[in-house]
């Protein structure tokens, strides 16, 4: 009791001090320290500047608006709608999405089916993403916008390149010692063409906020703000590397997507690193930056404690950490600022940490992500960093059984969940416009987790029909719940439109095409080769007609176009239709269904002023089929199909006419046939504006009854 | 302060950047430990994040207003989470500074020059009888002044030894028993004077008193010193600066690095 008494009148004491010292008028008393000062002039500072910004918005808002009015006349003066909301759900599937309908479990889809458009939505030839999405913001085929694949064969080399950005370095340097400090601009080039609608919407005064949507990298400008999505690379500069810190020692290579690195143990500490992009300063390439970490196991409590730079913290095994700030120091100056996550996979009797691919820091952005600049760094202010990696979710690792099931789960989740924080705050942000997200977590986990769906996937034969969890299904279920929350914020003056670039199917067997031109007396190997290794290691190109590189496209070795073309310009098109008549309906041996349901030659299929650039033959799988990643990465194995073990165990890079996306919307549209092309030019139509020529897309026209009442019904909760 | 016994810092320049350096670096690690740091990172953050938008969506007469209203609310938030931290700060740099101020922030008595000491008396009638002792090194350069409306006497007095010596103020008239004494520092160095000697009261004595206090019962309520104020020269085209200023820059400069080294936010 007595030491409570005194703790009391400790506390007592020590108040009418403080009243004391805070009341006191005297100068000295004023400061309370550098901490505290800070605390107090950053405030006034903030609210200062924060004055002035609305204060001069306030003041030049209706001189801007008389401007842009005298110039434009009213922006929204012929729109059928104030604003359009386009939630993009990547690989989102009509026939799945309209089983679960009719199950019940996606209430608010179906209801948006009741009352507006359900329909198939055609996609582009091939129906791979960046195509489609591409296809989708220009409103033209691929021949006018460029992009035929993820990645784009060098004619010279025959070694692939990313289709839709190159990233040059600095062309000068000058040398100081033994550093080679480059000298100007990084320059990023966008290879994919066209114009995206959202630039006409901003020509007319028309606002947009643009989310995510692929191929948007490097970001253009226009009236509104971007933050790029697909294609945006890692600070490697490649699509995304993970890392496996073991104390394990093994000598293979990740086939796709990884690296592995050592761990070494010393007095119980483990020291291991991430690696970096090579050292800008380094005369040569192949300097890796690094960032070195610690880690500290605790068996006993299953965790560990990590140090990495001046971030500290714990992880239980299994457990991820959140996005940590790292910073490549090359010298000089020079440093690159990336993120990751650290997930902690075993820490006995070794130690294993898996290191997402470093992400461009969205915070303090080295290369641009987004338009403006600053709306990366808004974004990453107001939520906290994010993933900004274009192929964010790892699915090589789950491949390459480095991270399991739940924690690619929770690793894709987690940027779903970041991304549902930017579409809530564009809807917020954007009343008047165009808002449109595109969500990737709908492709990713049908791609790695349709081995459990399909019936009898080679990938999960020795899992048990008990034990094979309904991941899609509740990818759908928790889709639908998104479009409820973003009905719940619409009014009658918006339309919200849902659509897919493509649907799914199972991906049970691979083929090598490239085994198959080989064994049929297109594609030559060295003599003495019965395969080839990456990137026809081993192929005699003097003797080589025809080869194929990335997921559909078939390349002829043409005189003229490719460094040692062997096929005259005037025997094309007579190969190209003996190919196309050899490939059409080939049978898989093993199960006897049809593993080529359609080939293309794509003079026919594309027109457009890069229709050059296209690969010769497009080839369309069955379902159930698909280019294998060696014939993808230009192996040529003796087999030509297989069975896919993979995770990655649906896909859509196959006949497009098997695959389309799906349509949704709160307003009906009169359309038999709608394709992703036409959505460009029928938002513009329905903003009231004028469709460029160069457009391949229709628009499409509203339902009369759509006209008349153009109330969205409110959201409803989804069956459980 | 043993600092200046050992005559390591004679220069108040020196010291008060000195100071400033250490307080500076203290300080910012007491806020660190003591603040809640994620709290602040997120907070100052969002007050970026919503500045930002008044920028990005400056056409938008919602977002801008409705970002201002966030940075207002963003800003009382930041200030709150920083209040923690400022409490555990605010007690010890305020009797530091205190305690400094009477080394920096006057200057003592110089020697053959005019100065001012004055005693208050409870009422009117001590003012007919009170008088004053000097020491032998302090001579009264003019007759003591009565200010009757104040219950004051004022002496103009002249040091002519650096020193520290007693004034003995007699409140009762030349014989009576009653006698208070103030101390007077003369000296051309840094040093640690009192501006002001008073009766029991606890707060105003902790802030502007470095004596003891005086009697109750006695008629002097209290007794002053007019040292003056010291300008630190900052050695460039003659500019003077209060320590205290001086401090405060100094300080905030030295807090600012600290917490760039330290990973601290702010």
């Amino acid at each position: 009791m007595s030491r409570l008494c005194g703790g009391k009148s400790v506390r007592v004491a020590s108040v009418f001090l403080l009243i004391a010292v805070v009341l006191s008028p005297a100068v000295a008393h004023a400061y309370a320290g550098p901490g505290a000062g800070f605390a107090v002039l950053s405030s006034f500072w903030a609210i200062f500047v924060a004055f002035l910004y609305s204060f001069y918005a306030l003041m030049t808002w209706p001189f801007r608006q008389l401007f842009r009015f005298l110039r434009r006349r009213n922006a929204y003066g012929k729109a059928i709608f104030e604003r359009a909301v386009i939630l993009g759900f990547d690989g989102m599937d009509p026939e799945l999405a309209e089983r679960f309908m009719n199950e019940g479990r996606l209430p608010n889809l179906a209801k948006l089916r009741d009352r507006g458009t359900f329909s198939k939505l055609r996609t582009t030839f091939p129906a791979i993403s960046p195509v489609a999405w591409s296809t989708f913001l220009t409103g033209v085929n691929p021949g006018k916008h460029n992009i035929y694949d993820f990645l784009a064969c060098d004619r010279n080399h025959y070694l692939p390149y990313l289709s839709s950005a190159e990233i040059k370095g600095p062309k000068r340097h000058i040398k100081i010692g033994k550093y080679s400090i480059p000298f100007g601009k990084t320059e990023i080039k966008a290879m994919r063409k066209g114009t995206p609608f959202w630039h006409w919407l901003g020509k007319a005064g028309i606002f947009s906020s643009v989310i995510r949507v692929p191929v948007t990298f490097p970001p253009e400008k226009f009236q509104g703000v971007l933050l790029s999505g697909m294609c945006v690379p890692d600070l490697k500069g490649s699509q995304g590397t993970f890392c496996l810190c073991t104390t394990r020692s093994a000598s293979d290579k990740f086939r796709e997507g990884g690296v592995r690195v050592p761990v070494e143990r010393k007095n119980g500490v483990c020291h291991s690193y991430v690696p970096g992009p090579d050292n800008p300063l380094a005369e040569t390439a192949g300097h890796e930056l690094r960032v070195k970490y610690e880690v500290r196991p605790e068996p006993a409590a299953n965790q560990a404690r990590f140090s990495v730079g001046s971030e500290k913290f714990t992880l239980k095994v299994g457990e991820y950490s959140e996005w940590l700030p790292i910073e490549f120091k090359a010298g000089l100056g020079f440093n690159a600022h990336g993120i990751c996550r650290f997930y902690l996979k075993e820490v006995s009797p070794e130690v294993e940490v898996y290191v997402t691919p470093v992400n461009i820091d969205p915070g303090h952005p080295d290369l641009p992500i987004s338009h403006p600049v600053t709306y990366s760094i808004y974004l990453a202010k107001l939520y906290g960093a994010f993933a900004t990696l274009g192929l964010a979710e790892d699915t090589w690792a789950l491949n390459e059984h480095v991270l399991d099931d739940d924690a690619f789960l929770a690793q894709a989740y987690g940027n779903h969940h970041d991304r549902e924080q930017m579409l809530f705050d564009a809807l917020e942000k954007t009343q008047q416009g165009l808002c449109t997200c595109v969500f990737d977590t709908t492709d990713r986990i049908q791609h790695m987790f349709w081995r459990y769906f399909a019936e009898d996937h080679p990938a999960a034969r020795d899992v048990p029909k008990a034990e094979r969890r309904e991941v899609i299904q509740d990818l759908y279920q928790r889709m639908d719940k998104l479009i409820g929350r973003v009905m719940e914020k619409i009014d009658d003056k918006t339309l919200l439109m849902v659509i897919s670039d493509h649907g799914f199917k199972s991906f049970a067997r691979c083929m090598n095409l490239n085994a198959w031109l080989h064994q049929n007396g297109y594609l030559a190997l060295k003599d003495g080769k019965t395969e080839s290794g990456d990137w026809f290691e081993d192929v005699d190109w003097s003797r080589t007609r025809a080869y194929t590189m990335g997921l559909n496209g078939l390349y002829l070795n043409l005189k003229g176009r490719e460094k040692q073309g062997t096929v005259d310009p005037s025997e094309a098109a007579a190969l190209k239709e003996e190919i196309k008549q050899k490939l059409n309906g080939l049978v898989d041996p093993a199960s006897g269904t049809v593993g080529i349901t359609g080939v293309f030659i794509t003079g026919n299929v594309y027109r457009g002023p890069y229709t050059d650039n296209a690969p010769d033959i497009l080839v369309g799988y069955g379902a159930g089929y698909r280019a294998s990643w060696d014939s993808v990465m230009g192996k040529v194995t003796a087999k030509i199909f297989e069975d896919n073990l993979k995770a990655w165990s649906g896909d859509h890079c196959i006949d497009p006419r098997l695959v389309p996306g799906v349509l949704f919307s709160s307003h009906k549209f009169i359309e038999e046939k709608p394709a992703i092309v036409d959505v460009a030019p029928t938002i513009l139509k329905l903003f009231g504006l004028s469709l460029p020529s160069h457009f391949d897309g229709k628009p499409w026209d509203l339902a009369p009854q759509a006209l008349a009442t153009k109330t969205p019904e409110p959201a409803v909760a989804p069956a459980t | 302060m043993s600092l200046f016994a050992l005559g390591l810092f004679t220069s108040p320049l020196a010291i008060v950047v000195m100071l400033s350096v250490v307080i500076g670096l203290l300080m910012i690690l007491l806020f660190g430990y003591t603040s809640d740091q994620k709290a602040i990172g997120i907070a100052k953050d969002q007050l970026k994040a919503h500045l930002l938008a008044v920028r990005l969506y400056r056409d938008q007469l919602h977002v801008v207003m409705g970002s201002y209203g966030k940075v207002l609310r963003g800003t009382g938030r930041y200030l709150k989470l920083a209040f923690k931290p400022l409490l555990y700060v605010i007690i010890p740099i305020t009797l530091l500074i205190v305690q400094l101020d009477r080394s920096l922030g006057l200057t003592a008595i110089q020697t053959n020059k005019p100065f001012l000491l004055t005693a208050r008396v409870n009422n009117p009638q001590a003012l007919d009888s009170i008088s004053i002792d000097l020491p032998p090194e302090i001579t009264a350069s003019a007759p003591p002044v009565h200010v009757a409306a104040d219950n004051e006497v004022v002496w103009r007095l002249v040091a002519s030894q650096p020193g520290a010596y007693e004034a003995r103020i007699n409140a009762g008239g030349p014989n009576a028993t009653e006698a208070v004494t103030k101390t007077v520092r003369v000296s051309s160095e840094l040093a640690r004077v009192s501006p002001e000697r008073l009766r029991d009261h606890f707060w105003a004595r902790m802030f502007s008193s470095g004596e003891s206090a005086l009697p109750d019962n006695s008629a002097v309520e209290s007794i002053s010193v007019d040292y003056p104020e010291r300008n630190i020269p900052l050695g460039f085209a003659g500019y003077e600066m209060n320590w205290i200023w001086l401090f405060f820059i100094l300080s905030m400069i030295a807090g600012f690095i600290f917490k760039e080294l330290l990973g601290i936010q702010v």
